[in-house]
């Protein structure tokens, strides 16, 4: 059995499998729409909680928070479950897919075989969705990847009860009801994106939003005498990890979100959200100048010389150029224009 | 990020593999709209990753030498080189926290039940003479 469902590559997985669960729905949005809608674009670092033992650099906000944001706004009514039990997690699945509906999943990507050995880490924030099952394997529509692909059901089992930092616990989702849909209008995105602009400017806590990028440099500077120079070097290859591991669509979502401004731009008649769209992919290109000299220091020889001064400096650039487009973003939208 | 310089570095992906993963990048044309780029990869990233794992690696090397030394048991250095940690692989066997601190220690990993071992061997993705040995 497969459900006749149009698989698209996407660059972020939680991203791809939203609009290809719309689009299956006869919703047609595009990636970006989706990220402007989810509100998706984020930044926090936070050192009390950890992954890999190290501090959570994060630069989306919560997985599913994209799926239900979406959802939500477009008036679409949708199901979750989660389960103690993985073959009551196993049955439900099979029972919502045999009724042809395509099911997303987040899931863990350490035993997913698919993946590069090398990508395999206690990651639990993947998603992906089942859209068919043959015998004793399943079809799986990975937006990251360019074909489906199929998994045995036991691997299938395993990945969904992955453990780690936040497990997934079997998660499933789907869409129930289209009755109340409404057509995407110029407010839903003005919601969207004022949603967007609070968190990264208005979050009362030094370590989220566009001024967590500064607290992050103050971090960092610390960092060789909190760890040590492995231990620096090694936080550091976890920021670059978590701002350009795939599925960001390149420097943390920055130059996704651009393509959103562009998008809406012309949706809502706004010509100046070109300008503040050209100036995020700036923004963009200076994470990837930030990457390509933190990269220097996994090179011993390259490493001594450097300070981590000098990187924290370029996030500060950054911190306040974020802050600057992102209150412009909101005036603009509160002025109406 | 124009177009024309969406990196592709590869290092990671096999050509051949039937699902194709690439990232998607979000680059300006030259008429300054955006556009879609797949792409295999980017040498910064690449490095961290690789960096990282070099690092694990060599922790794994140090862990072999404590087992060869009879100061840790050959779990303790599966563990290390699987990123296993003991609360994540107390999630998956349901074996405790304690009890596989306890079985890092030579002298009580010869203690260890078929039943047990069995489950930890699977959670780490190997075979039980795999879990064994250290070679």
């Amino acid at each position: 059995m497969e459900i006749n469902f149009e698989h698209r590559h996407a660059a972020h997985c939680e991203n791809g499998v939203v609009r290809n669960l719309l689009n299956f729905y006869g919703v047609k949005l595009s990636e970006p729409m989706i990220l402007g809608l989810g509100s998706g674009i984020f930044f926090s670092h936070m050192p009390f909680y950890r992954l890999h033992g190290m501090a959570l650099t994060s630069f989306r906000p919560f997985p599913g928070s994209i799926f239900n944001r979406v959802t939500k706004t477009l008036g679409i009514e949708v199901q979750w479950h989660k389960f103690r039990d993985p073959d009551k997690a196993m049955d439900k699945l099979d029972e919502v897919l045999f009724s042809q509906t395509p099911v997303g999943l987040r899931v863990g990507v350490y035993n997913l075989t698919y993946f590069p050995k090398e990508y395999r880490f206690h990651f639990n924030a993947h998603n992906l969705c089942v859209i068919g099952k043959e015998g004793d394997e399943y079809i799986i529509s990975d937006p990251i990847g360019m074909n489906k692909n199929r998994l045995a059901a036991a691997d299938l089992k395993k990945v969904r009860y992955a453990w780690g930092t936040s497990p997934p616990k079997g998660s499933m989702y789907y869409i129930k009801s289209m009755e109340h849909y409404r057509p995407l209008t110029a407010e839903m995105i003005d919601k969207a994106t004022l949603k967007t602009c609070s968190d990264m400017l208005h979050i009362p806590l030094p370590m989220f939003g566009a001024k967590g990028i500064a607290y992050m440099a103050g971090r960092m500077k610390k960092w060789e005498k909190l760890f040590g120079k492995r231990g620096a070097a090694l936080n550091l290859a976890q920021v670059i990890r978590m701002l350009e591991e795939i599925g960001t669509g390149g420097a943390g979502f920055r130059f996704m979100y651009a393509a959103f401004l562009q998008e809406a731009g012309e949706f809502l008649n706004r010509p100046g959200w070109n300008q503040l769209s050209m100036e995020l992919s700036q923004v963009g290109d200076l994470w990837r100048d930030f990457s390509y000299n933190a990269a220097r220091f996994f090179k011993q020889r390259e490493g001594a010389l450097l300070s981590y001064d000098y990187l924290a400096n370029k996030l500060k650039v950054i911190s306040v150029r974020e802050t600057e487009i992102f209150s412009r973003l909101e005036n603009s939208i509160k002025r109406g224009k | 990020m124009k177009v024309n310089e969406v990196p592709q570095d590869n290092d990671f992906f096999q050509p051949d593999s039937s699902i194709l993963l690439r990232d998607r990048n979000f680059a300006l044309d030259e008429n300054g709209k955006f556009r879609e780029v797949p792409s295999v990869g980017w040498k910064p990233k690449n490095d961290a990753i690789k960096f990282a794992w070099k690092n694990r690696m060599e922790e794994a090397e140090e862990m072999r030498r404590q087992v060869t030394a009879g100061k840790s048991s050959p779990l303790a250095y599966h563990m290390v080189r699987m990123l296993m940690t003991p609360p994540i692989l107390a999630g998956y066997t349901g074996i405790s926290r304690r009890k596989i601190k306890k079985f890092c220690k030579p002298k009580h990993f010869a203690t260890i039940k078929t039943g047990e071992l069995s489950r930890l061997a699977d959670a780490l993705s190997i075979s039980v003479e795999e879990l064994t040995s250290i070679d």
